[in-house]
């Protein structure tokens, strides 16, 4: 057990200090959700007024997509060098490379999170609140386990970049819908903030559980 | 005629006595008028795509376990029968609720997660044309399989804490009359027969598909072999 949690702080360590040295993934993202905010005050044509009804929307919308790149991205160099043959043929449990590499996308997705919720609050004058930024952190966790998987999975067929967001956007609409509920309320919507993030909580659980065992069959091949 | 085209005569000659029942048998709703009779095959067809997926699902277990052919057929033919139904629900629930709720389209609970169901099991035919024929293809989709048919309720879940229009189940309710439960139940017994005949001859065609493509891999190995040998 110690020793599987070795192996995916390890991996993760590895994934992230491979992203410091070069430090791709985490610039572009900004980039991309800003340019994303960019375009949907251009769609929208945001004011005061009507800012905290689009804004959830455009910060999930921004979210989701970026996701799909920065899990897309997780296996990308694995693939380009082989080298994930290689860490599969090490004693290492397959779970275990999968975690880390899962915590690894998480923290950068997190990393990007942490410019597009600000540049939110600077562009779309809504709250910058511990509730927003707890909802957004809770769908992350489920979303970066499943968006991990299936980037784990795709990340050796072809066609890669159609499969990825064909299955993963369907399998994100749980958190989706609980994590636009309960940014909407903490921007000001009226509903019930708790039991959205109780939603998130159980949904979390839920899919981790699942992947973890699904991992084994993925990774495998 | 062979068996499989008897048994797709079969499954005509039911849908055209469901067809039958619904329109001659089964009264005129008083509220909805000629429009309720949607709902026979409606239901039906949304209970055969369940039907389908859960084929997909005990298949693409079954096939992770021990890597069962098979099963894994199976899963294939259940997941492109149940995608069908899945149109067909989704099509008959629009062409109802244009009259009724006076749009073809809102965002409830079921409709958001019948929605999700095509889009989860479409994919699952894409990851099986673009997936690596043969173990890779099938581990993967067995892999969506599973996760789709767990992610379905829990979207249906999730959006019924906030929003919902669909009218509930009137058939556990006892809100029917006779005659149009009788029609209902002889409907869904026919739908789901046509189900099965179509898993089953699509299991025949994935079965003769794979035989061809064996054949092609054999004859390539012989050949590339054959080509491979020195000539003097």
């Amino acid at each position: 057990m110690t020793n599987s949690f070795a192996v995916a702080v390890a991996v993760a360590r590895k994934d992230l200090i491979a992203e410091w040295r070069t430090r791709e993934l985490v610039p572009a993202l900004a980039q991309f959700v800003i340019l994303a905010l960019v375009i949907a005050n251009f769609g929208f044509q945001i004011d005061s007024r009507n800012a905290p009804s689009i804004a959830p929307g455009v910060l999930w919308l921004a979210l989701v997509f970026a996701g799909l790149v920065a899990f897309g991205r997780a296996f990308a160099a694995e693939r380009e060098q082989a080298s994930l043959e290689a860490l599969m043929m090490t004693p290492a449990s397959p779970v275990a490379i999968f975690a880390g590499k899962a915590l690894a996308a998480t923290l950068l997705l997190i990393g990007c999170e942490a410019v597009l919720l600000p540049a939110l609050a600077l562009f779309f004058g809504t709250p910058l609140s511990v509730q927003v930024v707890a909802a957004v952190l809770l769908a992350t966790i489920g979303m970066a386990a499943l968006g991990c998987l299936f980037a784990a999975m795709v990340a050796r067929v072809r066609a890669r970049e159609l499969l990825l967001p064909l299955l993963t956007l369907p399998l994100w609409i749980p958190f989706i819908v609980a994590g636009g509920q309960a940014v909407q309320v903490a921007m000001g919507a009226t509903g019930n903030y708790d039991q959205a993030m109780a939603l998130l909580v159980d949904f979390d659980i839920l899919f981790v559980v699942l992947t973890s065992l699904a991992a084994r069959f993925v990774l495998d091949e | 005629m062979n068996r499989y085209e008897k048994a797709a005569a079969g499954g005509v000659a039911l849908m055209l006595a469901a067809a039958a029942a619904i329109f001659l048998f089964a009264p005129t709703d008083a509220l909805q008028g000629p429009v309720q009779r949607i709902f026979y095959l409606h239901v039906s067809a949304a209970i055969a795509a369940y039907g389908c997926f859960a084929v997909v699902l005990v298949g693409g277990a079954i096939y992770l376990r021990n890597g069962s052919l098979v099963a894994d057929r199976f899963a294939r033919a259940g997941a492109l029968v149940g995608l069908v139904f899945t149109t067909v629900t989704l099509v008959m629930g629009m062409l109802w609720a244009k009259p009724i709720w006076g749009t073809y389209w809102t965002w409830d609970a079921r409709l958001t997660s019948t929605l999700v169901l095509w889009i989860i099991y479409a994919g699952y035919l894409m990851v099986r044309r673009l997936a690596e024929p043969g173990r890779q293809a099938a581990r993967f989709a067995a892999v969506v399989g599973i996760f789709g048919f767990i992610d379905v309720p829990v979207v249906h879940f999730s959006v019924t804490w906030w929003r919902t229009v669909h009218p509930g189940p009137i058939i556990v309710n006892d809100a029917l009359p006779p005659e149009m439960l009788a029609t209902f139940f002889f409907t869904m017994a026919c739908t789901l027969v046509l189900a099965a005949v179509m898993i089953g001859i699509r299991y025949r065609i994935e079965t003769l598909t794979d035989g061809a493509e064996q054949t092609v891999t054999e004859l390539a190995r012989v050949v590339g072999a054959r080509d491979a040998e020195p000539v003097n």
